[in-house]
């Protein structure tokens, strides 16, 4: 039994907050501090780090509000992920420690960093401008707040679970391809970009999806899903990045992004052959130039190494694929219906 | 002799033939036979989904009904058709409508989805049903000389509510197996990390900036290599790795080793019988 283990039982004990510290006005690179307190089981780390802050060292630096979860204000990176200092409790921390009895405490990544643990969120914000996450009222002005505008429980439900978003920013910290690219839209704008897409009130649907598929948009997703195992809300953010996604490749069709192409050469391929003919997809992805320009060095070294995917005539088609082209074309009538049935509501 | 319906997964018939290769070697040597399902379609590869969310249940729906139907969970080599396939079965068995649309026309090839088999990668089928124990016995060649960077990749954590064998954000599985193998394991950031795969066609800079950060952070540590069990991770940690480092301004370079060939190495097989040999960066 390891020492974290045998402690976490007890009432109370010391526990070690080593926390990330940076003045921007007298220190030259961040540096830890560790504190050390006696604390009672069932204390949040935010009531820890409010206990530093008022009897240890008056100088440490953080947000904090509602200490119910409900603001967004306090998340910061405990143990190596993002989340909320209010609803984090130490002992379940204990059990995470690398260091037996050590918590690790660090500001949000991926946004400017001011102080201790206090974070820039303007550009968060501004992503937010940038991608109109608003309703834009379908109702003419003339009739504002002469009608009401109702919507149905079914049109809600579409985006509900969005709504629980508190912009806390955990998502936006762990997102892998904004570590990549600054530029990158972040998961709780896409989030919110598919929430007011699906908003049966908005009329900006078009320009924003227009926005949402340029460079660093929708398409960057990696598929991580870090996003959604971070939101302290339990969002399935990834639904909503698929469902922009889904909605981009049915309302603009493939040939205005690579990421569509790129999708779409999945479909064609599972339907003519069964499985991937990858040789091929990096000249439908991107055309022949970029991949020239691209892959060229690489595809020489693939030969040497004999690894290159085969060309598409080498590309044995999978058993039984004339009964999974006739099962695909059946559900690609069952598709048309239902397109159908729903314009026609 | 357990037997199992083995996915083929196109990568695995492409690019990365080496992961088969090796598995067929070992297999009867820990007393598993993994049958192949030539009948089987390409997943979809975490895209379809989005394409046309119904062609990705019956693509699916099928693959897992022609495991059924020889009575065999469907075991897969790769993280991403892993949660792509275990994706669509959560959504059929949630669904009876989804389901019932599915089975109509499966129906018509002699199929039908019942949600019968278990959705398994390789490295979980080591774990929980060969057992470690076992897999230690048999060990001829421990990898004891070895520092491990173990890399699981996103899509055999998470999303949890799919994949739900290991915490996503503390996974052992991949670590308890390369230590009953022998080796030393280390503990570092971006074991449970991105490699960047699914965006290498379309922000192919993003792709290598984050490829480059997880080799950057295995060198640091000393590693003698990466081990993954996905062979997309390792596409872009050992096919892309040159471009990746020398994008980022680094130097240096780490063997990446799938799974199965670590394996393959630990029960005495060789590198050359193996296909390390067919690597990007020599091992």
């Amino acid at each position: 039994m390891s020492d974290s283990t045998i402690q976490h039982h007890e009432e109370s004990r010391d526990v070690t907050f080593r926390v990330h510290r940076f003045n921007p006005q007298v220190d030259s690179k961040p540096y830890f501090d560790d504190y050390t307190i006696r604390l009672e089981k069932g204390i949040t780390v935010l009531r820890a780090i409010n206990y530093i802050k008022e009897h240890v060292d008056s100088s440490l630096t953080f947000r904090a509000f509602c200490q119910a979860g409900i603001c967004g204000s306090c998340a910061m990176r405990i143990n190596n992920m993002s989340k909320l200092a209010c609803t984090t409790q130490v002992w379940d921390e204990l059990d995470k420690a690398r260091e037996p009895g050590v918590i690790k405490v660090e500001p949000l990544r991926n946004l400017p960093h001011i102080k201790d643990l206090v974070v820039e969120m303007d550009p968060l914000v501004g992503k937010m401008q940038k991608y109109s996450n608003w309703v834009d009222s379908k109702m003419p002005e003339e009739q504002w707040g002469k009608k009401e505008f109702l919507v149905s429980e079914e049109e809600f439900l579409a985006y509900d679970k969005a709504t629980d978003c508190i912009l806390c920013a955990s998502c936006v910290s762990e997102c892998t391809i904004l570590r990549a690219h600054k530029e990158y839209v972040s998961p709780a704008v896409l989030l919110k970009s598919y929430r007011m897409n699906v908003d049966s009130r908005d009329a900006m649907h078009d320009q924003r999806l227009a926005g949402l598929v340029q460079d660093h948009g929708v398409w960057d997703c990696t598929h991580c899903y870090r996003c959604q195992e971070t939101c302290v809300k339990n969002i399935p953010i990834m639904d909503a990045i698929h469902g922009i996604r889904e909605d981009a490749y049915a309302s603009r069709g493939s040939k205005d992004t690579s990421g569509a192409r790129h999708a779409e050469a999945f479909m064609d391929d599972i339907e003519k052959k069964g499985k991937l003919v990858e040789a091929t997809l990096p000249i439908r992805t991107n055309g022949v130039v970029w991949t020239l320009k691209n892959l060229l060095p690489m595809a020489v070294k693939m030969v040497i190494k004999r690894r290159t995917p085969p060309p598409p005539p080498l590309v044995k088609a999978s058993k039984g694929i004339d009964a999974l082209r006739k099962e695909f074309k059946e559900m690609t009538s069952h598709v048309g219906k239902d397109h159908e049935k729903k314009s026609g509501e | 002799m357990k037997r199992y319906a083995y996915y083929q997964s196109c990568i695995n018939e492409s690019m990365t033939k080496e992961v088969d290769r090796s598995i067929e070697l070992w297999q009867h040597d820990l007393g598993i036979e993994m049958v192949k399902m030539h009948e089987s379609a390409c997943c979809g590869g975490s895209n379809l989904d989005y394409v046309s969310p119904k062609h990705f249940a019956l693509v699916n729906g099928r693959n897992i009904a022609t495991a059924e139907k020889q009575g065999l969970d469907l075991v897969v080599s790769c993280n991403t058709c892993l949660m792509t396939i275990r994706s669509a079965k959560k959504k059929l068995d949630e669904s009876a409508e989804l389901r019932n649309e599915v089975n109509e026309i499966l129906r018509k090839e002699g199929l039908e989805y019942r949600g019968t088999s278990q959705v398994r990668h390789l490295l979980w089928v080591l774990i929980d049903d060969v057992g470690l124990d076992v897999i230690r016995k048999k060990v001829k060649n421990p990898l004891s000389k070895l520092r491990i960077a173990p890399f699981y990749g996103c899509h055999i954590l998470r999303p949890s509510t799919v994949l739900g064998k290991d915490n996503p954000l503390e996974p052992t599985s991949l670590d308890q197996l390369l230590d009953a193998l022998g080796g030393k394991t280390i503990s570092y950031e971006h074991k449970n990390r991105c490699c960047g795969f699914h965006t290498l066609l379309v922000a192919e800079e993003e792709s290598l900036n984050v490829a480059a950060e997880a080799l950057k952070e295995a060198m640091d540590e000393k590693a003698d290599c990466i081990v993954t069990p996905c062979p997309l991770c390792h596409t872009v940690l050992d096919g892309y790795q040159g471009k990746a480092l020398k994008q980022n301004g680094l130097k240096g370079s780490i063997p990446v080793l799938h799974l199965s060939e670590v394996v393959g190495l630990a029960l005495g097989y060789s590198d050359r019988q193996l296909g390390i040999k067919r690597h990007i960066v020599t091992v």
